[in-house]
Order: structure tokens, then sequence, then C-alpha cells
């Protein structure tokens, strides 16, 4: 029977809570609910990491266990997370073991009405453990590694490479950071790691999904991405179908870090169901005259908090974080961005557009800081917001620390509900009120839409198209 | 001219551990590495959170507030969310005295 697209699937959130069809299949490891430092330590000994690392997760244990939860952020809705009714740490042979039938019928439909092949499918929905387009990509691999070029999941890289690991792994965010990023530092498992050699330039994009490794989906990502002097990389991650997950405490860290003169471009699209709590710590570090962009697409989930920061550290560095949210019925996209300019001559543009539909509440919370000595240095900052109906609300919350006064700072902050006129415009040329509805949305989001590969952009609009009839999983 | 002053006894701190003191009105954390001490401004650069708060790691420091952390030899900033460095400040030992150099405001 198929699930009502806009009512919370309780018998899937019951399920959730005892263990969602649990295996008992004598290779799968699955921890107990809450966390523990036994637990914590047996992550580490399962994972045969060095005992640096051991160590590393054990200190984050105990920040977790001593940090308050964020007392400035939608405190009503953070205080539905349980820490201690969660599995931390579930094996990858488990995460296989889940059956096609117990995906909910509305995640299947929207598959279905967005044309995702059915290998994707099945790998979305954690059913299939690897995306089946692994031999397509079998060659792009081989360029790489040519390339010198390393590209792999941060547990292999931890194995195979841990001397660039451990000289630069949480050096950007610091398991002190704040709750989440403790978390995450002490159970984390998957996530990838990208390092690209000294004026190398990746042509083409790396996905998530070129990893053969079993845990591209994980709860507690850990992701870092180094693009050594005059290197050039694009990542890819996540997609516009909705991640359906048996979790609902969602907790990544990336990292990236750009030596002079490189590039990096990470663009995330990510559609939660809409039991998930998705806290994010992103933050990228621009040596001198390089550049880092952050292109992030926010849709579902209960409650997203993600800032992506960028830190301008050499002089010339450039910064772009461009940013959209979606927010529908019983959802809340805290989303925003910060741009700490901390050398001359640093240029940044911040962009984010947010749209909150049936109910939605979206918040945009951004930074600038400005330090002195940051001579020259130039940002732009947008943020617009659409409201599409009386039950829906948006909040805008920029923060601007500006310490030097050779400096250009530009602001611009709209909020407007859609407009009755251009609603009767398009439908007196024959549209009905939900495609009139869509492409005025798909008009406001176009700016990020254009930034993202084709097959991307072609989903995404097609997405924003039903979240506006309120029909997405 | 700057003078020294006594701060602290040497078995006030014990190794590995700090002791905050106050000098011209600066709140200086003086801390034992492996039985050298090092002063360091109390301060951390990246939104003010008091580092005797934190702690004390082998030769570095991690700010309780967002866990970043300092190198206490050299006051440079080792992560991020911090970027300054936090400032350090000459010590002398004498006998069983601690002695600061008076810094200047």
């Amino acid at each position: 029977m198929a699930t009502p697209a806009n009512v919370a699937p309780e018998s899937l959130i019951e399920d959730y809570r005892h263990g969602f069809h649990d295996s008992e299949d004598a290779y799968a490891f699955k921890s107990a609910k809450g966390l523990t430092r036994e637990i914590v330590q047996r992550i580490s000994s399962m994972k045969n990491e060095p005992d640096w690392m051991t160590a590393f997760r054990l200190k984050a244990y105990e920040l977790f266990r001593a940090k308050p939860m964020p007392d400035w952020a939608d405190t009503a809705l953070l205080d539905e997370i349980d820490f201690d009714d969660i599995h931390y740490f579930v094996k990858a042979s488990e995460q296989q073991s889940q059956n096609w039938d117990d995906v909910p019928e509305d995640i299947k439909r929207t598959f279905d009405r967005l044309g995702i092949p059915e290998a994707e499918r099945k790998f979305l929905s954690g059913v299939s453990a690897q995306y089946e387009s692994e031999v397509v990509y079998h060659s792009v691999r081989e360029d790489l590694a040519k390339d010198g070029v390393i590209f792999c999941d941060m547990d292999t890289a931890l194995r195979e490479h841990p001397e660039i690991v451990k000289k630069y792994f949480a050096t950007i965010i610091p398991p002190g950071d704040n709750k989440f990023a403790a978390l995450n530092s002490s159970v984390w498992s998957g996530g990838s790691f990208v390092y690209v050699p000294p004026g190398v330039e990746v042509k083409t994009p790396l996905q998530a999904y070129f990893r053969i490794n079993t845990e591209n989906m994980g709860q507690f990502e850990r992701t870092l991405i180094i693009a050594d002097v005059g290197a050039k990389v694009h990542y890819i991650e996540g997609c516009t179908a909705p991640q359906f997950s048996t979790a609902s405490l969602h907790s990544a860290v990336v990292e990236l870090i750009a030596m002079e003169g490189a590039s990096i471009r990470y663009t995330t699209i990510q559609n939660w169901y809409r039991n998930i709590f998705n806290l994010v710590t992103k933050r990228a570090v621009a040596y001198k005259n390089a550049t880092v962009e952050w292109v992030d697409g926010n849709i579902g989930s209960r409650l997203t908090m993600k800032y992506p920061a960028i830190y301008l550290m050499g002089e010339g560095a450039r910064g772009e974080i461009l940013s959209m949210a979606f927010a529908g019925e019983g959802q809340h996209q805290d989303a925003g961005a910060k741009m700490i300019h901390a050398a001359p001559n640093t240029t940044s543009v911040v962009t984010n557009k947010s749209v909150s539909a049936h109910g939605g509440k979206t918040t945009y919370r951004g930074l600038v800081e400005i330090f002195p000595g940051a001579v020259g240095a130039k940002t732009r900052v947008r943020c617009d917001a659409l409201i599409m109906d009386d039950k829906s609300s948006s909040d805008t919350k920029p923060t601007m620390k500006i310490n030097e006064q050779r400096a250009t700072v530009e602001h611009e902050a709209s909020v407007s509900k859609i407009g009755e006129e251009q609603l009767f415009y398009a439908m007196s040329r024959g549209l009905s009120e939900a495609d009139a509805t869509g492409m005025i949305v798909n008009g406001f989001f176009d700016f990020f839409v254009k930034e993202l590969p084709m097959e991307y952009a072609v989903e995404l609009n097609r997405l924003i198209k039903m979240e506006m009839e309120g029909a997405v999983g | 001219m700057n003078s020294s002053e006594a701060v602290a006894k040497v078995g006030d701190i014990l190794p590995e551990t700090t002791r905050k003191v106050e000098i011209n009105g600066i709140p200086v954390l003086l801390c034992n590495v492996a039985g050298s001490i090092y002063a360091i401004e109390d301060v951390c650069t990246h939104d003010g959170g008091e580092l005797d708060q934190g702690e004390l790691e082998g030769e570095r420091i991690m700010c309780p507030r967002h866990g970043a952390y300092f190198d206490v030899k050299t006051g440079a900033a080792l992560t991020l969310p911090a970027i300054l460095p936090v400032r350090t400040f000459p010590v002398r030992v004498e006998g069983d005295d601690v002695y600061l150099e008076t810094p200047q405001g």
C-alpha cells in the first residue's frame, strides 16, 4: 500500500526504532543503541585502525559528551533527537541486507517520476551497496591513478595513505568544533578521500559513485579533499532522488584544502527523507591565489543545519558559496554560509536562495568576517527567500564582522511571496496553477541549476516541480 | 625597559598542567610541558574563550569552546577555527620562582 506522500510514515519510524529489518547475518555487526566508550573502541578495533586514530576517536567521544547542544538553532526540533536511541555503527554488510520491498512506496514512486535507473534506485535506497555502473567508470579510475590522484573512501585512505591522512585529518574541523563534529569524529565511517598532486587537473568531475567501497552512504561520513599546489578538482556528491535511510541522524564532516593556486569545487545535492536530521559541518581553506567553491543544494530532511565555510588564508584567494534550500511540510532548512577573509585582496561571493512551501521553514544564517589587514578584500552576499503560502515562513540572520576599513562588503537580501500577478499571467497563457508555480520556482533556482552537470539539472528541475505539488517522498 | 616579576612557584605547576596568572591586567597561562614552563595569553584568538579551561596535550592546548589547538611554545594556531597565533611571553625560572617578563598592555 502506498504511503500518503505528505504524511509521516509512523510505521517506518517505528521500524527504525526497532532496528529496521535486523539481519541475523553472522558476518554483520550492528552496535547496540546509544554511544559508549566501548562502542567507540570497538569501531576502531574492527577497522584495525592505528593507535592515533583510536585515541582521536576516544578524545572526540569525551568532547561529544561534554559539549552542549547548540542553543541558537531550532532547539524544539533538536530536542527530538534521542542520542540513546541510535545505532552508531552498522557494518556495511548489514546495510546491504535490506529488502527492496521494504522501501516506502512514496520513494519508489519518486524514483519512477524522476526516471532514476534501476541500479541507482537500489543503491539510493540502501538495498544495493554498490552502484552498478562501476564498470563504466573503471577507465576513469585508471586515468586518475596514472596522474597520481588518490580517490577512495576514508577508511581505505587511512589504511593505505596514513601519512597524508594523519597530516591533514581534523586540521580544518577539529573534533571540539561543535557537538556534532565531535560525534562524527568519534564514530565516523566511510566518506571520500581525494588527493590531487601538484599541477594535476582532474578533468572529469569525481563522483562519490565512482568508489568501489560499500560504505558510500555512511551515516557519519568523513570527507577530506586536498588539492596540492596548482591542482584542480571538481567533486560531486549526492543526488536529487530522495535518500532513504534507516538512520534518523546523519552528521557528516567535510574538510577541503586548496593549496597555493589550487582549485576545488564541491557540489552536493541532498534530498533526505523527511524523518532525517542532517547536521553537517563543512569547512574549506584556500591558500594564496586558490579557489574554493561550494555548490550546495538542500531538499527534504526534518531539520538540516549546514553552513559551508571558506577560510581565505592567502593573498588573492577566492571563495564562492552557491546554495539553495527547499523546505516542505514539517521541515526546517537552516542553511547558510561562512566566509572568512584573513588575507589581503581576497574575494568572495555568497548566493543563497530558499523556498518554503506547505508549512515549511527556511533560515539563512550567514557570517562574513574580514580580518584586520585583509586590505582590498571584497565580498558580496545575496540571499533571497520565496514564501509560497501563509503557513510557510523564512528567517534571515546574517552576521558581519568587518575589522578592516579598506575592504568592500555588499549585502543584499529579499523575502518575497509568490506573485499573484506572475501566476495570473502564466495561467492566462494556458498553464495550470501547479505548472505555473513550478515554472516560477524553477526560475528562482535557475542560478543554481545552471551550475550543475546536465543530468543533475534535469532531475532537479523535475524534483522541484514535484515538491511544489507536495508529492515527493 | 621591561622588567620581570615572579608570578608563581615551579611546584605549583605540575608537569602536563597549566596555571593561570595575571600580570599588568593580562591573563597569562603558564603551561608545564615535560618540565619546561611556557607562557601564553589566556585568550583564544578565535572568539575570546579562556584557554585555561581547555586541555594541555603535550605541546598543544585546545580551546574548550570550538576545539582550536595552539602550540604553547610558539603560540601558533594549529587548527581552525583559530587563524591568528596567541601571544607568548618569555619565562625565566630562578630557584623555585617562575618569572614573567612584564608585558606592556
